[in-house]
């Protein structure tokens, strides 16, 4: 099953499964090789990076609240020319469409970051992420700029500007948009006593994004794929987007809390149900154990 | 690393703060090495009814390992497991201790923290004719280090984090692992640190280690919310870890 998910063009991103991982979830290429089987998947998007190399941040990075987190990592990363020279070789490997997550912060660094990309045949998209509080005409003129890229070009929007720049964002040049960041929060860290401040995930960020897909897909030119991302953590789950009219999910933080849950959402949208081994006894078998006895529904007649 | 089931077979209590998880667990991680660690999650048998609250997994570090993949593991009493529980594992997660070769002496310091991810390697220690003190300083006084093996030498530090013989315990050691609680712990490892150097005319470099207990959301490098401000290249306490030579880090 190939499914084109972004706008027809120059090039377009085309996948056998429309499940992803979200950007800062599975790591710069296979670290999560030993417990997901990436051949299941659609594509993999990176954690983010920024032309410059950065820090991450100082102080507690992770919190934990109720059927949730709230993260802080500062986005580390060695630079773009750094984790080229790092990565591509396991992108190579990588038996699936490799998108790279690029932060963007100026025009200037968007249009390096485009040629330089363009040149590196083991990426096959551009995923541009705005940061929060971007107007709209500091986010149409960075998507312009990364839309010089040959490749397919996703961005992702900023939660709370999501209704805002969605328009503006595809009509300066995005393939597809990624809806959304997750929101930023603020909690207090029971460890250290202090508050932090970060991006929250848990299964309570569906609805909220959900209710942005579903909308924006009626709003929107029905020639911009979205992409639904945020607080996926169940087959169930993903095929609501899809039926809010989602082309593609990207499953963000419940690949930590249970790794395997990727896959699983991956085979169910991708057309595939698990059936028991016919050996295994039933307490033997659970969803995850792989695809020994899958059966493909979709497609077959 | 893998992931795999484990069922709780049997609790004990050591002393009043703290219980014994016997685990029965895949084979694959028998032959788990003192440092390295578990991410553990309580699931149910039905898989389809996932529980997200507590969403990420606990760091478990083992105590012991009982012949027939038996792991044991020591939790807070306040946390209520029943026999039969199943747990989802991923693990082993980091890398083995590293001791010195010629290790004679060898000196455990908790601060603020329970001594669990010290113990796996007290009784093969013993075993090899090893020397070993435990101090405990801070709020790690309360842990209560009867059931440990004698003969190890338990020490409690006083208000002011000294004890007697100080300067011989700290002169003596071929090695020091240091252990602090979750929060501040780059802050509090400078102050063990600045504490060693007070006592102390040298400190080469692989002679003190902290181990960090962080929690990890994935375990494998991916987050990277376990970054470590080390000097050279930053280092992932999931990977690299979690001992590290704390010379070699930038502390607060």
């Amino acid at each position: 099953m190939a499914i084109e998910i972004t706008r027809p063009g120059k090039t377009s991103l085309i996948v056998q499964t429309p499940v992803m991982p979200a950007a800062g979830t599975l790591g710069f290429a296979d670290e999560y090789r030993s417990l997901i089987d990436y051949a299941n998947l659609g594509a993999l998007v990176t954690n983010p990076t920024t032309i410059e190399p950065w820090q991450p941040a100082a102080g507690t990075r992770v919190v934990s609240l109720d059927a949730g987190l709230l993260v802080h990592t500062g986005l580390p990363s060695p630079g773009l020319s750094a984790l080229i020279r790092q990565y591509r070789r396991a992108w190579a490997k990588l038996p699936i469409p490799v998108v790279l997550h690029l932060l963007g912060t100026t025009p200037d660094q968007a249009k390096r970051a485009a040629e330089l990309l363009d040149a590196v045949d083991e990426v096959a998209a551009v995923e541009l992420g705005l940061g929060d509080d971007i107007g709209v005409a500091e986010a149409s003129a960075l998507v312009r700029a990364a839309a010089s890229v040959e490749k397919p070009l996703l961005v992702r929007l900023p939660f709370y500007e999501c209704y805002e720049l969605a328009l503006p964002v595809a009509e300066a040049g995005a393939d597809a948009l990624v809806m959304t960041a997750a929101p930023r929060g603020t909690a207090r860290d029971a460890q250290g006593g202090r508050l932090v401040s970060g991006r929250l995930y848990g299964p309570l960020i569906k609805p909220l994004v959900l209710r942005m897909v579903g909308r924006l897909r009626r709003e929107l030119p029905a020639d911009i794929p979205i992409i639904g991302c945020g607080g996926i953590h169940s087959p169930g789950d993903a095929r609501d987007y899809i039926e809010a009219g989602a082309v593609a999910v990207q499953v963000d933080t419940a690949t930590w809390a249970q790794p395997k849950m990727l896959e699983r959402i991956a085979r169910d949208l991708g057309g595939w149900i698990a059936t028991r081994h016919a050996d295994a006894l039933l307490d033997e078998w659970h969803p995850d154990m792989g695809r020994t006895e899958a059966l493909q529904v979709r497609g077959t007649g | 690393m893998r992931e795999t089931q484990a069922i709780v077979e049997r609790i004990k209590r050591v002393n009043r703060g703290y219980q014994r998880l016997e685990l029965a667990v895949d084979h694959s991680l028998s032959s788990l090495l003192p440092g390295q660690a578990l991410l553990t999650r309580r699931i149910s048998k039905d898989y389809e009814a996932e529980n997200w609250h507590p969403y990420l997994r606990d760091l478990w570090f083992p105590v012991e390992i009982l012949a027939g993949n038996i792991l044991v593991v020591e939790r807070h009493a306040r946390e209520q497991f029943v026999p039969g529980q199943l747990l989802s594992i991923l693990g082993p997660i980091g890398k083995p201790l590293r001791f010195r070769q010629k290790l004679r002496n060898l000196l455990l310091l908790a601060y603020e923290s329970p001594p669990t991810p010290l113990l796996l390697m007290l009784q093969p220690l013993l075993e090899q004719g090893t020397s070993l003190t435990m101090v405990t300083l801070g709020a790690a006084r309360d842990y209560d280090c009867a059931h440990l093996p004698e003969e190890v030498e338990i020490i409690q530090a006083g208000d002011d984090h000294s004890w007697q013989d100080m300067v011989m315990t700290l002169g003596w050691a071929d090695q020091v692992f240091v252990l602090v609680g979750e929060g501040p712990e780059l802050a509090r490892f400078a102050e063990v640190m600045r504490l060693i150097r007070g006592r102390r005319s040298d400190v080469p470099a692989n002679t003190i280690f902290g181990i960090f207990q962080r929690q990890l959301p994935c375990g494998v490098g991916a987050c990277q919310a376990c970054m470590l401000p080390a000097r050279g290249k930053a280092k992932l306490q999931c990977l690299d870890g979690p001992a590290f030579d704390l010379t070699q880090l930038r502390l607060a």
